[in-house]
């Protein structure tokens, strides 16, 4: 668990971030959204050090980290950044190795790492442990630069705008592969962005920050449902609400008895998806299948249409 | 037009095509050709008498010369191949470098010892245009900085040899450093270890400084300024300047005077060089440690890598290159520069062009002034091959 206590950052006489408190549980992903300059990054960068706090504690299963030496708090500590900032002089392997060597690993250990780390992020050992930095796709990069956070195994993964430097399909392939990576980890996750979608997407639980304030704490149904303020209310979107909405329910969870033509779809595909497969098909119910493809019944778009309503 | 001519691959005309630069390398050739190839003098301060090429050799001789010349000529402006252009050039210095020694010999008086033979002004238009030819060439190869490190080295084997031979035996300039060598190799010494010595104090008080003024951004203004103002004054005034402390400091603090501390002499040349080297020093430490991205400063940070950690293992070798950029300037810059240490009793080089220009005898001006030139170059072409190898796989 990870407590923020009354979290404060003033610079001059302007404070950046006022009188935070927050508890995120551990295990989860928690998400910081708010536009630029609302002090999320200011937030983040407090729990490791880069930036210490004014006033306010952070405490790591109820340790303070202000009484462990900074870079040793670090080196406990994942950090993964928007533009990845892998050392361009090292290779991917060296790179991933970080924080390992920082921590003394004897060799073996560190390249056995290294090689669990790249089979875990989808790169071939034999032809990328040595290639350098710039000889990688934006993702891989990307993807490096989450490895090199997660290899000596943190218990908490700090991620700054990790997806920004992103085109749309690799960032929504690796916001999935790091949901994927994080279930099987178990490592908590402080996340931080600009994007409500990302946010929705990810986060357990999301923290909405406006001008140094934490506006709302809650897990991302209640946020869409039961939105702070107008601040809250205009980050997630008018129009796009339902739609947000949507997404955080499968499909299997509006499937009512009865049968329906054409392709069946996935009980475990999100509303959102199933809204389009209906929609771009012109049906008003499709049949549903589960994971091992039995038929559990069916779909339709009133039921979807009731799911994306105001909960009342 | 010229381009649809490249691509045609049956085009004959295309291997034949005139190079523009190559023109002008030709014309200089002519012009070489046209000019005094060596000069003749009575006694070494006599004034010269040109002689042409036919009138400095034997005619077998000046024939062969003035053929491989025509050559290499004819291959400046036809040639399209950089390494046939490349064998032109060095056909071209070759012919030159024999053929004035050859000169040198065919010339000499049996019966007057004082009688010194010079490279004429066709002479050096012609090793211009040998160079000129020769560089384009390499730069048209491409070499690999290996590469260029093995061609600067064979240059050296080169003229090494020829003076070896004693093909040079006769030249006037030879004949100088005859009757001073053992003067010229203790200046040669003074000159390196003025140039390099101040490098290397340079280095090791700038380089801290540099990242000093890099971590704290209020020194940065104020340091760069002070070392500007130093690189503004001219080096005369310099060592001018220096004198009176030093030789205050050699008066008055015990033991200064055993340090080889003086007013004049190889102190104040050596703290002067020092003093203008260090703003290319510094300059290039700050340049390029704010050049190493913010996003590698920061992961360097949240990674767990102490203050330390991140200057040696990350920054610094990431600035390297331009470190190094700026270590190379200091080196070329000083070895010039001590050339004028001479005036303050400092020796180098300097010692023979000042002596050469106070006798009007222009053999001895070049003794002191070739040396320096060819240890810039050479130090430049080294230092250029190691910047590129540092700066490998980095973007």
């Amino acid at each position: 668990m990870i407590e923020l206590s009354h979290l404060t950052k003033v610079y001059g006489d302007i404070p950046v971030v006022n009188d935070v408190d927050m508890t995120i549980a551990t295990g989860t992903i928690t998400v910081i959204v708010g536009t630029s300059g609302s002090g999320k990054s200011t937030l983040l960068r407090m729990v490791n050090r880069l930036i210490e706090p004014t006033e306010g504690r952070v405490f790591i299963e109820g340790r303070d980290v202000s009484h462990l030496p900074a870079h040793e708090l670090r080196r406990s500590i994942g950090y993964a950044i928007q533009n990845h900032g892998l050392f361009p002089h090292w290779t991917v392997a060296r790179n991933i190795a970080t924080v390992p060597l920082l921590l003394g690993w004897d060799r073996e250990k560190v390249r056995a790492r290294v090689a669990e780390l790249m089979e875990l992020f989808q790169l071939d050992h034999d032809q990328f442990a040595d290639r350098y930095p710039h000889e990688l796709s934006g993702g891989q990069q990307q993807r490096v630069g989450v490895a090199r956070a997660m290899a000596a195994r943190p218990a908490l993964l700090l991620m700054d705008e990790p997806f920004g430097a992103l085109d749309p399909i690799i960032r929504a392939k690796a916001q999935a592969d790091l949901k994927a990576i994080q279930r099987r980890t178990g490592t908590t996750i402080l996340l931080v962005t600009h994007d409500m979608a990302e946010a929705i997407h990810l986060g357990d639980r999301i923290a909405v920050m406006d001008g140094g304030l934490l506006k709302q704490y809650a897990p991302a149904a209640d946020i869409l449902a039961r939105p702070a303020d107008a601040f809250v209310d205009d980050l997630i979107g008018v129009v796009d609400r339902p739609f947000h909405y949507l997404t955080l329910g499968t499909v299997g969870a509006a499937v009512e008895p009865g049968e329906a033509d054409g392709a069946p779809l996935n009980a475990d595909a999100s509303l959102y998806e199933g809204l389009g497969a209906l929609l771009w098909s012109g049906r008003k119910a499709a049949p549903v299948v589960d994971a091992a493809g039995r038929d559990v019944g069916r779909v339709s778009l009133d039921s979807i249409a009731e799911r994306a309503a105001r909960p009342t | 037009m010229t381009m649809l001519a490249d691509a045609g691959p049956d085009e004959p005309a295309a291997s034949w095509r005139i190079d523009r630069l190559g023109v002008v390398i030709a014309l200089l050739l002519v012009v070489a050709l046209a000019l005094p190839f060596a000069t003749f003098r009575a006694t070494r301060i006599a004034s010269g008498t040109g002689l042409l090429l036919h009138e400095a050799l034997p005619a077998p001789a000046a024939a062969a010369a003035a053929a491989a010349l025509v050559a290499a000529l004819a291959g400046a402006v036809t040639l399209r191949r950089p390494a046939l252009r490349l064998a032109a050039g060095v056909l071209a210095l070759v012919a030159l470098a024999l053929g004035v020694g050859a000169a040198a010999a065919f010339l000499t008086p049996a019966d007057n010892p004082y009688a010194r033979i010079a490279p004429g002004s066709g002479f050096w238009v012609g090793v211009f245009a040998a160079a000129m030819l020769v560089t384009d060439a390499m730069v048209r190869l491409r070499l690999g900085p290996a590469g260029r490190l093995i061609a600067l080295a064979m240059t050296a084997a080169l003229i090494a040899a020829l003076l070896a031979s004693g093909a040079w035996s006769r030249l006037s300039l030879l004949a100088e450093y005859r009757s001073r060598a053992d003067v010229f190799w203790r200046e040669a010494n003074t000159h390196v270890i003025l140039a390099a010595g101040s490098l290397a104090a340079a280095v090791a008080v700038g380089l801290p400084l540099g990242i000093l003024a890099h971590r704290v951004r209020r020194l940065r203004d104020p340091m760069i300024n002070v070392l500007n103002v130093i690189q503004t004054i001219p080096s005369m005034a310099l060592f001018g300047i220096l004198i009176a402390p030093l030789g205050w400091i050699a008066a008055n603090v015990p033991g200064a005077h055993a340090l080889g501390i003086r007013g004049i002499g190889m102190a104040p040349a050596f703290l002067a060089l020092f003093l203008y080297s260090l703003l290319p020093m510094v300059a290039n430490t700050i340049v390029g440690l704010n050049g190493v991205s913010r996003a590698v400063v920061d992961a360097a940070r949240g990674m767990g890598l102490t203050g330390l950690q991140r200057l040696f293992q990350v920054e610094m070798p990431l600035a390297l290159p331009v470190i190094l950029t700026g270590i190379r300037i200091v080196l070329v810059q000083n070895i010039g520069l001590a050339t004028v240490a001479a005036l303050i009793g400092g020796g180098g080089f300097g010692v023979f062009l000042f002596q050469g220009l106070g006798q009007t005898a222009t053999d001895l001006i070049l003794l002191g002034a070739l040396p320096p030139v060819a240890l810039a170059f050479a130090a430049a072409v080294v230092l250029d091959a190691v910047i590129e190898i540092s700066g490998r796989g980095k973007p």
